[in-house]
């Protein structure tokens, strides 16, 4: 470590980095292992996005609102989708205290969702890297039998 | 003396002089920095001859018989009362605060930035945003505001709070004299190394990074060593599963997760403690890292957010992430006592100015002007100049980005180039004016030293909120990751300059449209920073008003 990389007025980072180069030096080896253990094990970038199974479930979780109305009769048609939207305005505030609840229970379960599926890709992630690490073992051991 | 009246402020209606001082915080919690701090003032206040109590959204179980329902507040204020905001997170009262009379004043603790929340904690990331938006918005009903450490009042002065100021933070160090669980130090003083750390499980403290360290100093240098991790952990959420999960990957021995412990284990843990580790990504001020001092434990500690504040140069603050360097720290501060010791006296040295009597008297000193209802003067708002965001300016001043960047502010009077400065810099001072060949730049404190390896800018939060809280035109230079978290805000009066290179998202694309350029490599820089300069000038007349 350079000593422009520390702050400390006593010890001065100077002589900190000097005590620093009196360590015995670690093997170049063990070094390098431990770096790319490191490498392998960073965790991918998180995303702010919602898993993409989930979008269609959160487009109909806020159910205070329906779709605009409509009807397929030719004639009486017209006068009910008035007649529904009339309904729809004059109860739209007694409509959203009904649901409030289930507004909001529909919010949990969306977020409890979302919570069980990044544990399950943290630990798909967590098996992936076990069992390579194990298949690279079982290589070593494969190629030190072979050897005469 | 100036006779300032507060009736029919906005900002409170006050008589001149107090008889009661409450402090309102979102949730009161038992042992947490934020909780402890409430519960000082509080017996300090009531010391200087004020009625003072506390009340709350929220509060832990313990905490029931200190507090009162946040509701309650309004009925009980009335014109001489004086309120003290504590703001660390989402606590949805500003309409609350805003219906309240007496004057009122601001404590921020500073709040964690989004960024390590999303993808991780929906809800945490959600209300880390609610609550920038809400430092935003309590500004206009305060006469006073304070910060616990010069990074957060940095935030504060680019929020637009005028005047903001340090208060000292208050250590209850007696606190800390228990004497150690034997059980525990029998447990763990078995000639092992032990490095400690203390704190919530959160990804803003990098755990994660804790674990790499350790890996580092026991397969390198020590392998009788042993990692104390002194916080909740549990596997119900995707970090801490992550945290577990890592340990299994990199599989150092000897890693134990206390969970949460009592004052005696604590000081157990503390007891038995070769060296305190600490690699948080942000902190408004570490009160573990002055425990650790205050109990002879040397600390290491990366110097993020207001990290090197704290450690006020004591310690071992190291500006590198990397886990084989720092391990090499703990490896010094082991086997050298010479440079221990000096460390130690340092640390000492330290916690002198922060003994409960000065700081008692600094914070009455702070407090008086807002107790006595001496309002700051408040400056006249500017005209809503042009900023220009241009994060990588100081870390790269001749790319073309910055080139460019530089060229509209030269071309708009009173404009201003927005930079983060590269360097870390062990005490936070408040962004200000500073020409640079006759540009006005203002440089902000990175929220993270910046790697040597890394041509990118890293991220500040002041910077961000500075942009949130403009009302001129807004200029994206580069700056895509401020973009990205501040544009919804802003989009109504605000450009974006590209490079191929490091295109900026979809959200981002959608509110600028066609507001947004491209810097190819053969874009003539001066032709492109003149449209700017007309486009900026024009539409901040229409806009930002």
């Amino acid at each position: 470590m350079r000593a422009e990389d520390l702050i400390s007025t006593h010890p001065t980072a100077e002589a900190v980095a000097e005590a620093l180069r009196r360590l015995p030096r670690p093997e170049p080896e063990k070094v390098d292992a431990l770096r790319s253990r490191f490498t392998a094990t960073l965790a991918p970038a998180s995303s702010a996005a919602w898993p993409h199974f989930l979008e269609g479930a959160r487009r109909k979780r806020d159910s205070r609102y329906a779709d605009a109305p409509t009807s397929h009769r030719p004639v009486v048609g017209p006068a009910l989708v008035m007649a529904k939207r009339a309904f729809r305005l004059a109860f739209q505030p007694f409509i959203n205290e009904a649901l409030r609840r289930q507004v909001e229970f529909n919010e949990s379960i969306l977020d409890a969702l979302a919570l069980i599926y990044e544990h399950q890709r943290t630990q798909a992630r967590t098996q992936a890297l076990w069992r390579q690490e194990v298949d690279k073992q079982l290589e070593q051991l494969a190629a030190e039998r072979k050897k005469p | 003396m100036a006779n300032v009246s507060l009736w029919n402020s906005k900002r409170g209606t006050a008589s001149r002089s107090v008889g009661r001082v409450h402090q309102l915080v979102s949730h009161l919690a038992w042992g947490d920095a934020v909780g402890n701090q409430v519960r000082y003032l509080r017996d300090l206040l009531r010391g200087w001859g004020f009625d003072s109590e506390i009340y709350a959204n929220e509060w832990d179980e313990a905490c029931r018989d200190q507090v009162r329902p946040a509701r309650d507040y309004p009925r009980d204020a009335s014109s001489d009362s004086a309120l003290l905001i504590h703001h660390s997170f989402e606590s949805r009262l500003v309409p609350l605060v805003a219906k309240a009379r007496g004057r009122k004043a601001l404590l921020y603790h500073n709040v964690t930035p989004t960024r390590f929340f999303e993808g991780v904690d929906r809800h945490v990331a959600q209300g880390c945003t609610a609550a920038r938006e809400e430092l935003r918005a309590l500004r206009d009903h305060v006469s006073h505001a304070w910060a616990y450490s010069h990074f957060s009042a940095e935030e504060l002065a680019a929020a637009g709070y005028r005047d903001a100021s340090v208060l000292p933070f208050a250590v209850d160090w007696n606190a800390f004299d228990v004497p150690p669980d034997p059980a525990l130090r029998a447990q763990v003083e078995d000639g092992c190394a032990n490095i400690l750390f203390v704190g919530r499980t959160v990804p803003s403290k990098r755990l994660e990074d804790v674990l790499r360290v350790f890996t580092a100093y026991q397969r390198l240098y020590q392998p009788r060593s042993r990692l104390l991790v002194a916080g909740t952990l549990s596997n119900s959420t995707p970090y801490d599963a992550s945290v577990i999960a890592l340990r299994e990957q990199l599989g150092p021995e000897r890693v134990v997760f206390l969970g949460r412990v009592d004052a005696s284990q604590l000081s157990a843990c503390f007891a038995s403690a070769t060296a305190y580790l600490s690699m948080s990504r942000h902190e408004g001020f570490g009160v573990p890292l002055l425990e650790a001092m205050y109990r002879g434990v040397p600390v290491v500690a990366y110097g993020a957010a207001a990290v090197p504040e704290t450690m006020g140069g004591a310690g071992l603050t190291t500006l590198s992430d990397d886990p084989v360097e720092v391990a090499g720290l703990l490896a010094v501060l082991e086997r050298d006592a010479a440079l221990r010791a000096q460390v130690v006296a340092a640390q000492r040295d330290r916690l002198a100015p922060l003994d409960q009597q000065t700081v008692a008297r600094r914070v009455h000193e702070a407090l008086t002007p807002f107790l006595e209802g001496r309002s700051p003067v408040q400056a006249k708002p500017g005209p809503d100049a042009a900023t220009v965001v241009c994060p990588g300016f100081d870390t790269a001043p001749d790319a073309p980005m910055s080139r460019l960047a530089r060229a509209v502010v030269d071309r708009m009077p009173g404009a201003r180039l927005w930079t983060v400065r590269r360097g870390v810099m062990p005490l936070q001072l408040a962004p200000r004016e500073e020409r640079r060949e006759g540009t006005p730049v203002w440089h902000f404190t990175p929220d993270e030293p910046t790697s040597p390896a890394s041509s990118d800018a890293p991220a500040s939060s002041s910077l961000e909120t500075g942009v949130r809280c403009a009302t001129g035109p807004v200029l994206f230079a580069g700056a895509e990751e401020v973009a990205r978290r501040t544009a919804a805000q802003v989009q109504a009066h605000a450009w974006g300059v590209w490079e191929a290179r490091r295109a900026p998202d979809a959200g981002v694309r959608r509110l600028l449209g066609p507001r947004l350029k491209e810097l190819k490599p053969d874009t003539d820089v001066d032709a492109l920073a003149r449209d700017l300069a007309r486009e900026l000038d024009a539409g901040g007349r229409t806009h930002a008003r």
